[in-house]
């Protein structure tokens, strides 16, 4: 059919983009919907985990530490099937919705642990030093001295996982939840124009990924801090 | 120990018969195409050449930008074309392997840079002093003391790599996840029961032996090598 | 006892006759029915396929009983056997053919990307999809039918449909049907069959729609799901090939008609769906009494309920 690159973009059919949008700037929503309440979970479940990790809290640290070795040593498409229809057998009515945000979140929650975690450990014990003798209980210091540290320690690694976290929303497309990837997908399968369809897909990505990661960047430029000693 | 139900055996034999190979494949040449691609273009990048480093930096940024997914889907995708008298069609496997080395090498790529950057300068200099030029000196003195910082993180890669093999199920490739499926829908089908926990709770317990001994293994080696 | 014996002995006899006739007269003409040479006579393979030496056919792996795969990874199903067929005449042996899992979703693109020859994987026609690919003639009759849960209630199909939600698979000639027919209805895109079944079973859609043979398989297996009596896209599937590939159509029509004329269909449908289900499905199979049409005058997808 084709005999060179060269042929094959200048064979390219686009027009159908423009027929789909409604359907694909949904899909773009549904994707931005279910990673931010994963980027915001795994916030959360990384700065509560991590904090515990650190402190090495008993048990709820073991948890985290399983918590974490599971989640970080298995695929995530598995964990996603075997949340989809493990909740289905176990008789919980849920949608693909839940499922989507929920295993993203476990997923983003278990790297964002090790980021915090790995954070406050950095912290210099003579910083925590310094808050104790100012009279600081030790849920005070965290607050005071080694979240706000630690926590912009960890931002470049965290910053990673929440990209991360955006783009494995692509692998929704395994559960049927009509994320960019899902409706790209079915948009090919009754267009038939599988090869424009995906580079648009692509591109797609790369234009949402670099926006957000340049503006996150500029975030981290204003909250990093000062040269280390 | 809980008994073994009688289905799982001839399933979990057909997982690992004809699906664990498949994703040990797919992993073993990801990883070693992408480690020296991406060595090599990670190197290529610290040269002081502003056009080079740009093109590295593009390969870098898109292949870590597309999600793996949409960038295997891309390649098995592309319509056969021909280069020469050869002409390129990559089945599922092959889709999947260069799609996984495409990001790896990416990665690979960024962590050499930082690496090979981090290694002071006193290094280059009393090379320079020994008579090596650029390529003798990268290659006999800054490579190798940027490969043991790069270890850690490349072990780390290859767990990673693992992982990610399952996207090759979206394209149809026989993996563990695939296999794994298939027979789940079969078993729903024929009996109402697909039996999800224990399935995939295989799967994940197959990853998992792989992998954590993996993950172990890059924490030693970033204790004692870095 | 000896009565016994003597009725064996005579049923024997009786049987060892009309066998030694059948024998002796192959080529007697007892009316239309003629007895055909096992093989038909075939134009020659694609030059591409004669000097492969197999064929490479797409197939579905998760719909059961057309094409699925048990735990030994063997292809099985009414379109694999098909498949073999095929192989059969074409090279001789039913191993001569590699067979790559499709979905509906990748099944032509699949096609188009020359990743197979043809692809036989409960393809229905539509003239959306002709526009696209070729069909072979027919080689199998399919009707949709929905699927719900025991407790659901089903009136005329257009008025309930409203406000509900369905599934089916992705690119099936189901979901531009109820895209184009069924406005109000939520229309839940699957990954497969199976996942459709479950989805109805968790109560994530009111019901599935999709193929008879495969749904009553499963309402058969699942006492807590039964069938509706619509019937709907009565459309008879055909085999894939790319357009403008004639000498691939040519074998295909070809063999699909000699199949046809021998009644080699129903031997096959017959091995693939339980004993019970015989009677409901007859009609489905191309034979030298049933002939399945394409209904080029009025396509499918555009034929919504009044």
């Amino acid at each position: 059919m084709f005999h060179s690159p060269v042929e094959i973009l200048a064979a390219f059919d686009t027009g159908f983009i423009w027929d789909y949008r409604h359907e694909l700037w949904e899909g773009f929503k549904n994707t931005m919907k279910v990673a931010a309440i994963g980027v915001a979970l795994a916030f959360v479940i990384g700065l509560l985990m991590g904090a515990a990790r650190a402190h090495r809290i008993p048990v709820i640290s073991q948890i985290g530490r399983a918590y974490v070795e599971v989640i970080r040593n298995t695929p995530i498409l598995v964990q996603m099937f075997f949340l989809y229809y493990g909740l289905a057998q176990l008789g919980y009515r849920v949608e693909a919705f839940t499922v989507a945000w929920l295993s993203i979140a476990i997923w983003g929650g278990a790297f964002n642990t090790e980021n915090f975690r790995a954070g406050f450990e950095a912290v210099p014990a003579r910083f925590r030093e310094a808050g104790y003798a100012l009279g600081f209980s030790p849920l005070q210091t965290f607050l005071n001295v080694t979240l706000p540290i630690g926590g912009r320690i960890a931002l470049p690694s965290s910053i990673n996982t929440y990209i991360s976290v955006l783009k494995n929303t692509s692998l929704l497309l395994v559960i049927s939840y009509p994320e960019l990837t899902s409706v790209a997908y079915n948009i090919q399968a009754n267009t038939f124009k599988t090869i424009e369809m995906f580079t648009v897909l692509a591109l797609a990505y790369l234009a949402i990924v670099w926006t957000l990661s340049a503006l996150i960047r500029l975030l981290e430029a204003r909250l990093a801090l000062p040269e280390r000693a | 120990m809980p008994e073994i139900p009688d289905w799982f055996r001839p399933v979990a034999e057909y997982m690992l018969r004809e699906g664990l190979p498949e994703t040990l494949k797919i992993a073993a040449v990801a990883v070693t195409a992408s480690t020296l691609i991406g060595l090599l273009l990670g190197t290529l990048m610290t040269i002081n050449f502003l056009p080079l480093r740009s093109v590295i930096r593009l390969y870098v940024e898109v292949w870590r930008g597309i999600p793996i997914l949409v960038t295997v889907l891309f390649i098995y995708w592309l319509p056969a074309f021909d280069i020469g008298p050869l002409r390129i069609q990559m089945n599922a496997y092959a889709s999947a392997a260069v799609g996984l080395t495409l990001w790896g090498s990416a990665q690979v790529a960024e962590a050499t840079r930082g690496a090979v950057q981090s290694i002071p300068k006193e290094q280059h200099e009393a090379a320079a002093a020994l008579g090596l030029g650029w390529i003798g000196r990268h290659t006999f003195v800054i490579v190798p003391q940027a490969l043991r910082r790069l270890l850690p993180p490349m072990v780390g890669l290859l767990v990673n790599i693992i992982q990610n093999t399952t996207i090759a199920f979206v394209i149809g490739v026989s993996e563990l996840l695939e296999t794994g499926n298939r027979q789940f829908e079969n078993l729903t089908l024929a009996t109402g029961n697909g039996h999800p926990f224990t399935i995939f709770g295989f799967v994940l317990v197959v990853f998992f032996i792989i992998s954590f001994p993996l993950t172990l293994l890059a924490r030693y080696l970033e204790r004692r090598l870095v | 006892m000896k009565r016994l014996i003597a009725i064996t002995g005579l049923v024997v006899l009786v049987a060892a006759i009309v066998a030694a006739l059948s024998v002796a007269a192959p080529t007697a003409k007892t009316g239309p029915e003629a007895k055909l040479p096992p093989k038909p006579r075939l134009p020659a393979l694609p030059a591409e396929v004669r000097s492969r030496g197999k064929w490479q056919i797409g197939v579905k792996c998760d719909t059961p009983p057309f094409g699925w795969q048990d735990t030994s990874g063997r292809n099985r199903g009414y379109d694999v056997e098909v498949a073999r067929q095929f192989a059969r005449w074409a090279f001789g042996s039913a191993t001569r053919v590699d067979f790559t899992c499709t979905t509906t979703a990748s099944r032509i693109p699949t096609l188009e990307s020359k990743r197979v020859d043809m692809i036989i994987s409960t393809l229905t026609w539509t003239a959306q999809r002709e526009q696209q690919i070729d069909y072979s003639v027919p080689y199998y009759g399919a009707v949709g039918r929905l699927l719900v849960r025991n407790s659901t209630t089903v009136g005329t199909l257009k008025t309930w449909m409203s406000g509900k939600k369905v599934a089916s698979t992705s690119g099936s000639i189901y979901d531009r049907w109820i895209k184009n027919c069924f406005k109000d209805t939520t229309f839940q895109l699957i990954s497969s069959p199976s996942a459709g079944v479950l989805a109805l079973k968790n109560q994530q859609v009111d019901a599935f729609m999709y193929d008879d043979a495969f749904l009553v398989g499963v309402a058969a297996n699942d006492p807590n799901t039964r069938l509706t009596v619509h019937r709907f896209l009565d459309v008879p599937w055909g085999i894939g090939i790319r357009k403008g590939e004639t000498s691939m159509k040519a074998w295909v029509d070809a063999a699909i008609r000699g199949m046809k004329a021998r009644d080699m269909f129903w031997p096959i449908m017959r091995r693939t769906v339980p004993r019970r289900f015989y009677p409901t499905f007859r009609k489905n199979v191309p034979s030298p009494k049933v002939t399945p049409r394409y209904p080029r005058a009025n396509p499918p997808e555009n034929n919504c309920p009044a």
